[in-house]
């Protein structure tokens, strides 16, 4: 049997970053982050901008 | 192996004139030597008598051909040392393309001969048999020989265009052979036919590097081009054992799926049912109750349940920590539509949607809401929104499964691009629906 090192190495990268990101709940979905929102939002939901708010959506059917 | 080299002793050649030009002609042979060619003038002479005669006078306009192993140099092959005594240039022709290779006649007196064959760099040490192979039955031509399956690689007719030094048969430029390859990397068995009698060779692959070190060469040898027909597979058993680490990296990684799956806690920390419809003017978005997240940083998975029937909602949300103001802002898009079709009933989307959101520390938050639907008619929707910590998710691993797999498909396609190279020159060529 030839051994790979460099497949080993390849191999014990991976399960290690497998391992972090689901130990982390790391997350392929598309968020932002948004720092410093002000706390008037809790009584004022309205005065919260979206980033996401002029989303080009798909309306669907045939 | 480890044998001590056994090394012809220093004898005085015998020396003879030839018989066309008249310059001194030297024998290394011994007595086994039945024609040699006369360095001077090149005409073959026959030595098998006494009485040397002229087996065929040089043609003026023959092309000179400079070994790359001098004659009467002495190398070191599997501990026996070897003498070059003669060297002949062979040609075969493949659809009208002539190709020519090198033979080097090695003589050791208490072994015999041998022969090394170099065709672009690559070359073969060769050793005729005392047996003949048995043949194997099967779709295409093979031989077995001492437990080994030679398969058949290739028939050609051989000519000799050039010889120099000395041979222990009548040798002569025009000279013929039917020559029937057969292969089982790094060996490969020859049978040349010549007039109703076939004899059989072994050959062994050898590199250029391994010839000049075994014959103490000047310089560098010419590097081997192509994918020679016995030339052993750098990748060989490379392949194999990739496979077999990657299924042990795969079951690895099954049992740390596994692991994840059954230690997730799915912690649901906010459930609750809203309403939403178009045209009452009022504030759209709501936010929920404030929450904890407890434990390490962990995912949290957002679920929205809604009753759309043929029609669309847009949610704007926002995970907000209410202790730092940091919030985690995405917008899902939920839709339901089926109808029939020509009797052909269909649907698309589907009326639920979830997300996870990355890594979120632990803390206070609340969820902010702000839903959407088409302004043009009047919609609504009654919609369940639910959030649960450390939710095991399957992205990363099916990834991780991919990436795994990809050095033992590429190291299998080396494997495969190696072979068909190989067999390109074969009588088997892929093109002509054979090959490996």
């Amino acid at each position: 049997m030839r051994f790979s090192p460099l497949f080993l190495g390849w191999g014990v990268l991976v399960l290690g970053m497998t391992a972090m990101a689901e130990y982390n709940g790391w997350s392929l979905a598309r968020i932002n982050q948004v720092e410093n929102v002000p706390k008037t939002v809790r009584d004022n939901p309205g005065a919260y901008r979206s980033t996401y708010g002029y989303y080009n959506r798909y309306i669907g059917g045939k | 192996m480890s044998s001590p080299a056994v090394t012809p002793p220093v004898v005085k050649a015998k020396a003879l004139h030839c018989a066309n030009c008249g310059g001194p002609v030297e024998l290394r042979g011994f007595g086994h030597t039945l024609s040699v060619v006369c360095p001077q003038c090149h005409a073959v002479l026959d030595v098998s008598t006494p009485l040397v005669q002229i087996l065929q006078r040089a043609q003026e306009a023959q092309e000179r051909v400079h070994p790359k192993i001098p004659l009467g140099t002495r190398g070191q092959i599997e501990n026996v040392a070897w003498e070059v005594i003669g060297f002949q240039v062979r040609q075969i022709v493949v659809d009208d393309v002539p190709y020519s290779w090198d033979e080097y006649l090695l003589f050791n007196p208490y072994y015999g001969f041998r022969y090394l064959s170099e065709y672009d760099g690559h070359w073969n040490f060769i050793r005729t048999l005392p047996l003949v192979p048995e043949s194997v039955a099967g779709a295409r031509p093979a031989l077995r020989l001492r437990g080994v399956t030679y398969k058949h690689f290739q028939h050609s007719n051989a000519t000799t265009t050039f010889v120099l030094g000395e041979f222990p048969w009548r040798a002569h430029r025009g000279e013929t052979a039917a020559v029937d390859d057969f292969i089982a990397p790094p060996r490969m068995l020859s049978g040349e036919r010549t007039d109703g009698e076939v004899v059989w060779s072994l050959g062994e692959y050898w590199t250029g590097g391994q010839i000049w070190k075994a014959f103490q060469l000047p310089g560098r040898p010419n590097p081997a081009v192509g994918v020679y027909a016995n030339q052993p597979s750098p990748h060989h058993g490379r392949a194999g054992a990739m496979w077999r680490l990657s299924l042990w990296m795969l079951a690895a990684l099954a049992a740390m799926m596994f692991y994840f799956t059954v230690s997730a806690r799915r912690e649901q920390v906010y459930a609750e049912r809203h309403t939403f419809s178009t045209g009452t003017g009022g504030e759209p978005s709501l936010v929920t109750p404030v929450f904890e997240l407890k434990g390490r940083p962990s995912n949290v998975e957002l679920q929205i349940r809604t009753d759309l029937d043929n029609n669309w909602a847009y949610f704007n949300l926002a995970l907000i920590n209410q202790d730092t103001g940091r919030a985690w802002d995405f917008g899902r898009e939920v839709s339901y539509y089926h109808g029939n079709d020509g009797g052909e009933s269909w649907t698309e989307g589907g009326q639920s949607d979830s997300v996870s959101i990355p890594a979120i520390p632990p803390g206070h938050y609340y969820l902010r809401i702000e839903p959407e639907m088409d302004s043009k008619q009047a919609s609504s929707m009654s919609y369940d929104v639910s959030i649960r910590r450390d939710v095991p998710t399957y992205t990363f691993f099916l990834i991780a499964a991919v990436l795994l797999m990809i050095p033992p498909i590429v190291s299998t396609m080396r494997v495969g691009a190696f072979e068909t190279a190989r067999w390109r020159e074969s009588d088997y060529a892929p093109s002509s629906g054979g090959g490996e």
